[in-house]
């Protein structure tokens, strides 16, 4: 087994910040935010996504992927006209110090400050990353209290972060420079809990390659 | 994201993978791969072709089982969903076994996108390198 790839946090947020740079050149709404006593900080995401409830299935879905658009978009709807329900989702990453890794924090409510449970929020997940969701050791979700905030989020458990990422960057070798590890750890646990990375990510790692070479 | 599901679409140039190999015995953890006789590996498409495919070289990360055939023909517009569907086939791995494919060894695409953009950002020397691992590696 390869060297771990224990993450420093100085390396934790030197990477954040590259990927914070990105996300505001394609406006993808990441932004850091400092704890008040700016000792720590973490990386967080809000976006609004249109759920609608049908009345044959009482279940919520969500509709077109257009996170900016508040307003339902009838055209995407099949069936009779449905209610529609705004769902705010927010991701935070911050670093554990126990790990030595990143860790996602996630929650979801309705407009009037309803948490959504944990089943609604993988309602809304691609089929694709259902699964993977009930199989994947690393992907065990807990709630806890939010180390800065001391508010309930879903956790994504950090257990198993090392041992895969360990195994995905050992590949790396040489190139090991090219890869931002919160890009690549956020592509692939990121889409678990229905948070999407634009693939723009990854071309930012390779134009900053070119740059240097 | 609402996609709706895509069912699993054979690549060009690949045997019928899963039924090829049914033969060899009962379902194990894969570790052998499809016999090669009947597989036509990306080199041996027509030249015709060379516009619609894209040659698409699969590497294995960790404890991952190496395919037999690494270089692949597949079609610009194949999703990555239906290249994990192939070769979790083709390597025969058991439904709870999960496979990620990254690219550029940086990053993990999404399940819908197409490995003709991938190319398009990611190909050099005329071909998409694509990592894949077996999430069973991870213990």
């Amino acid at each position: 087994m390869a060297e771990n790839e224990f993450l420093e946090e100085k390396t934790f947020k030197q990477y954040c910040a590259e990927f914070i740079k990105h996300s505001e050149e394609i406006g993808d709404g990441w932004e850091w935010r400092n704890s008040k006593d700016c000792s720590d900080g973490y990386m967080s995401k809000t976006h609004f996504q249109t759920w609608s409830r049908t009345s044959a299935t009482e279940q919520l879905f969500p509709q077109a992927e257009d996170d900016f658009e508040l307003c339902s978009d009838d055209s995407e709807v099949a069936g009779p006209a449905a209610a529609s329900e705004v769902i705010r989702y927010e991701y935070h990453v911050l670093y554990s110090y126990s790990y030595g890794v990143p860790v996602l924090y996630f929650r979801a409510s309705f407009l009037d400050g309803r948490p959504l449970t944990l089943k609604e929020i993988w309602d809304g997940v691609h089929q694709f990353y259902k699964a993977r969701l009930l199989q994947e050791p690393w992907s065990t979700i807990t709630q806890q209290e939010h180390p800065i905030l001391g508010q309930p989020f879903f956790v994504l458990h950090p257990c198993k972060t090392n041992e895969f990422m360990t195994s995905l960057l050992e590949n790396s070798g040489k190139d090991k420079r090219n890869t931002n590890y919160i890009t690549l750890w956020l592509s692939i646990v990121g889409p678990v809990v229905g948070l999407n990375i634009p693939l723009s990510y990854a071309k930012a790692v390779s134009q900053q390659d070119e740059k240097t070479d | 994201m609402a996609e709706p599901e895509r069912p699993p679409l054979a690549l060009p140039g690949a045997p019928a993978a899963g039924e090829g190999a049914a033969d060899l015995g009962p379902e194990t953890n894969a570790l052998e791969p499809a016999p090669t006789a009947a597989v036509s590996p990306g080199t041996e498409e027509p030249i015709g072709d060379a516009k619609k495919k894209i040659d698409v070289l699969l590497k294995a990360v960790g404890d991952t089982p190496i395919m037999k055939t690494k270089k692949w023909a597949v079609e610009r517009t194949r999703t990555i969903q239906g290249l994990i569907d192939f070769i979790k086939k083709f390597l025969k791995l058991v439904a709870s076994e999960q496979l990620f494919i990254y690219v550029n060894q940086s990053f993990a695409p999404s399940p819908d996108q197409e490995v003709g953009t991938l190319y398009e950002c990611f190909g050099s020397d005329g071909k998409l390198v694509l990592h894949y691992c077996k999430s069973q590696a991870w213990g």
